[in-house]
């Protein structure tokens, strides 16, 4: 491909991987190093008390004990990278090679490990000067992508390892997490007799109220009955989903890097917009509800319509966008060069492109905010789950079969329309 | 103001140069040539040999690092993205993957060809004057695909994708027309019949061409001039006869063999 145009910097055909990806993986085996530590200890203090870790998981260590760790850690680490045996060189796809193309012998491995202790800490990357560090050139070795080539020496006994190494860091982590969260078992049979006198009371559901206003359960001196907060709850969903599409719909091309160019502005705007995707995306719906329920009023629908718009504008922008940057980038060519300004490539360019994914991931987002609307009453956002709440907290195990049953019903019956709409678009 | 060298060409390139700054890639190196009203321009050269830059910096759809470029007496190169928008206008393109928009019509493809001249809020709602309607299907009449006006482009074939770009192109009404590899991804028959409507137009409608292309045997056949491009170097300027065997291995390297398309 590269014909013959002239490269102005050097390119070698077995370059050392760059400093940053290297930083990355190093930081990689640390941590997992660091991990595989933290759950030994946490294994001692289990069955010897000789490493204190309070209930809640957190490691109490004598002074000196943290340097150990850490010292310890790293030199895991760093003996591991130096014998190929890591996950982090793994994640960025390289592979200590010879320089020359042989084999790395066992010895100067562990000699590269030792000089490692003196460059590292004595010339920090100052020693650094073009594509290896100082220890990797004496040693006669550099940081390579993984060559593909099967047949290479040592790939086999490497892939057991990699196994082996996978399934040992899986077991520790159910061993160790099964002891962290300390399930009880007895619980749930000991238990067993009352949960089915509740369950057999559901099973009898109370539908009395299915269309005339229980007069026990009122909001704000207002009965309701279930159908009428099944239509509210229903309703819920779908303004939050329309009014979130419709706001995230114009935002997300500005989220996009290919639409926003690589002007400061555009990268300024192309920030925020992405930045604001991911922080409100990040905040739970459930967590808006209760925001917005100490804003403008607790139980009201109106904290529940916010709460989900606010997340179905941050989640669906963040797939629209990513959506837009997927593109192919021909049309938009095309409509720059007939003299076509940004906002007509976005129109006749990227649009008609990305309007199939971009109803598919609404539909999909109507179903999440369905099954959320009917729980978001939990923290004051309306809806018919202020009915469940209700009555479970009275006790009214009937009437609270009844609620559920309906709310699996809207659940159901919304989950078909969407599916029979996707089909239709796709 | 504006010195031009000689008897006002119609495009005058000067000094182009053009650096990657992503890859640090010298794609352009110091061209410079002119091109008259009517011409039938072909750039030939090897892949990666900056045939495409090259097209790309005369409508600045690429920005070039030096260099400067009349059109037409004007001087493109200065002018910001706004005017440039209303010169490009004047610029149609064709290319070698197409560029259209797979799940749109033919004939919607072809209407964004207008879209320079629409006002902003009815490119926005997509409502163009019928006139440009009637212009779009005589275009689609024109490349013989009147019929498959309102079919999705994904469900026509490359000869006809090709031939829905050059109506997109026809509709700008262009005094100039880049085709950046047209044929590229034609098959031989194919190719012929698209580089006659490019023929047609020059021909015809007086439309200066520039067009690259990968066979010598079809820059001959076309070509009114030609010029090449090696390591985004000029290496040949002149005419198809001109280039004799020599002049083909400086241009292909020594072990090139010359491949007809028939
Ligand atoms: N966006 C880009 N960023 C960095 N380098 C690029 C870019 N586009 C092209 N290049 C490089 O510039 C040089 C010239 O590329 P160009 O696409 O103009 O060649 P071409 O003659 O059109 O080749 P082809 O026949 O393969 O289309 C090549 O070395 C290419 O790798
Ligand atoms: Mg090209």
């Amino acid at each position: 491909m590269n014909g013959g145009s002239a490269a102005v910097g050097s390119a070698s055909a077995g370059r050392g991987v760059a400093l940053s990806r290297r930083a990355l993986s190093f930081a990689l085996d640390w941590m997992t190093w660091g991990y595989v530590a933290y759950c030994v200890m946490y294994l001692l203090n289990y069955y010897w008390y000789t490493v204190h870790v309070d209930w809640w998981g957190t490691l109490t260590l004598p002074t000196w004990g943290w340097p150990v760790v850490i010292l310890a850690t790293l030199e895991l680490a760093v003996g591991c990278r130096s014998f190929g045996r890591s996950l982090g060189q793994r994640a960025i796809g390289a592979e200590f090679q010879d320089r020359e193309g042989g084999r790395i012998t066992i010895g100067r491995r562990l000699t590269r490990i030792l000089l490692w202790h003196i460059s590292v800490p004595l010339f920090a990357i100052g020693f650094w000067r073009g594509e290896d560090p100082w220890h990797d050139r004496v040693v006669g070795v550099s940081l390579r992508p993984i060559s593909p080539d099967p047949e290479r020496p040592g790939r086999r006994a490497l892939a057991t390892q990699w196994g082996i190494l996978a399934l040992f860091l899986g077991a520790l982590t159910l061993w160790v997490g099964w002891l962290i969260i300390g399930i009880n078992f007895q619980v749930l049979i000991r238990r067993a007799p009352q949960a089915g006198r509740i369950w057999g009371e559901m099973l009898r559901p109370d539908f009395r109220y299915f269309t005339t206003p229980d007069p026990v359960f009122s909001l704000r001196s207002q009965s309701y009955s279930i159908l009428d907060l099944a239509v509210v709850t229903v309703f819920m969903a779908l303004m939050a989903t329309i009014l979130g599409a419709a706001i995230a719909f114009p935002l997300s091309f500005f989220g996009a890097r290919n639409v926003m160019g690589f002007s400061p502005v555009g990268w300024a705007v192309y920030g925020i917009v992405r930045g604001f995707f991911n922080v409100f995306r990040s905040i739970e719906t459930i967590i808006w509800g209760s925001i917005f329920a100490v804003w403008v009023g607790y139980g009201t629908t109106l904290a529940g319509i916010l709460a989900l718009t606010v997340h179905t504008i941050a989640a669906l922008g963040k797939l629209y966008s990513e959506q837009v940057e997927g593109v192919s980038p021909g049309p938009l060519e095309a409509v720059w060069a007939v003299g076509g300004s940004r906002v007509q490539v976005v129109r006749h360019a990227v649009i008609p492109q990305v309007l199939p994914s971009f109803w598919a991931f609404t539909l999909y987002r109507w179903d999440i905010n369905v099954r959320m609307s009917t729980v978001i009453a939990l923290v004051g956002g309306g809806g018919i789950g202020d009915m469940l709440f209700y009555y479970k907290n009275q006790g009214d195990w009937p009437k609270v079969g009844a609620v559920v049953i309906v709310i699996v019903a809207i659940v159901w019956a919304m989950d078909y329309i969407s599916g029979w709409l996707r089909e239709r678009i796709a | 103001m504006v010195c031009l060298p000689m008897a006002n060409p119609y495009l005058v390139v000067e000094h182009l140069t053009k650096v990657y700054e992503r890859g640090q890639v010298l794609a352009l190196r110091d061209l410079s040539f002119t091109v008259d009203k009517g011409e039938f321009l072909v750039v030939i050269g090897l892949s990666g040999s900056g045939k495409s830059t090259l097209l790309r910096c005369i409508n600045r759809l690429i920005e070039p690092t030096k260099g400067k470029i009349w059109l037409d007496g004007g001087e493109v190169t200065r002018l910001s993205q706004a005017r440039m928008r209303r010169v490009r206008r004047k610029i149609g393109m064709i290319f070698q993957q197409f560029n259209l928009v797979d799940r749109s019509t033919a004939i919607a493809n072809v209407l964004t060809g207008r879209l320079g001249y629409l006002p902003g809020w009815r490119a926005l709602l997509g409502w163009f004057p019928e006139e440009d309607r009637e212009k779009a299907l005589a275009s689609l009449e024109r490349v013989g695909l009147r019929d498959k006006a309102y079919v999705r482009v994904d469900q026509l074939s490359g000869g006809q994708r090709q031939r829905v770009g050059i109506a997109r192109a026809l509709m700008q009404e262009p005094e100039l027309l880049l085709a950046d590899e047209p044929v590229s991804a034609l098959d031989p028959a194919t190719s012929h019949s698209i580089m006659q409507y490019l023929e047609q137009m020059n021909k015809e409608d007086g439309v200066t061409v520039i067009a690259s292309l990968h066979f010598l045997s079809l820059a001959r056949r076309y070509g009114t001039r030609i010029i090449a491009l090696k390591d985004g170097q000029l290496v040949f300027d002149g005419s198809p006869q001109a280039i004799d065997n020599v002049k083909f291995k400086e241009i292909y390297g020594e072990d090139a063999e010359e491949v007809e398309v028939r």
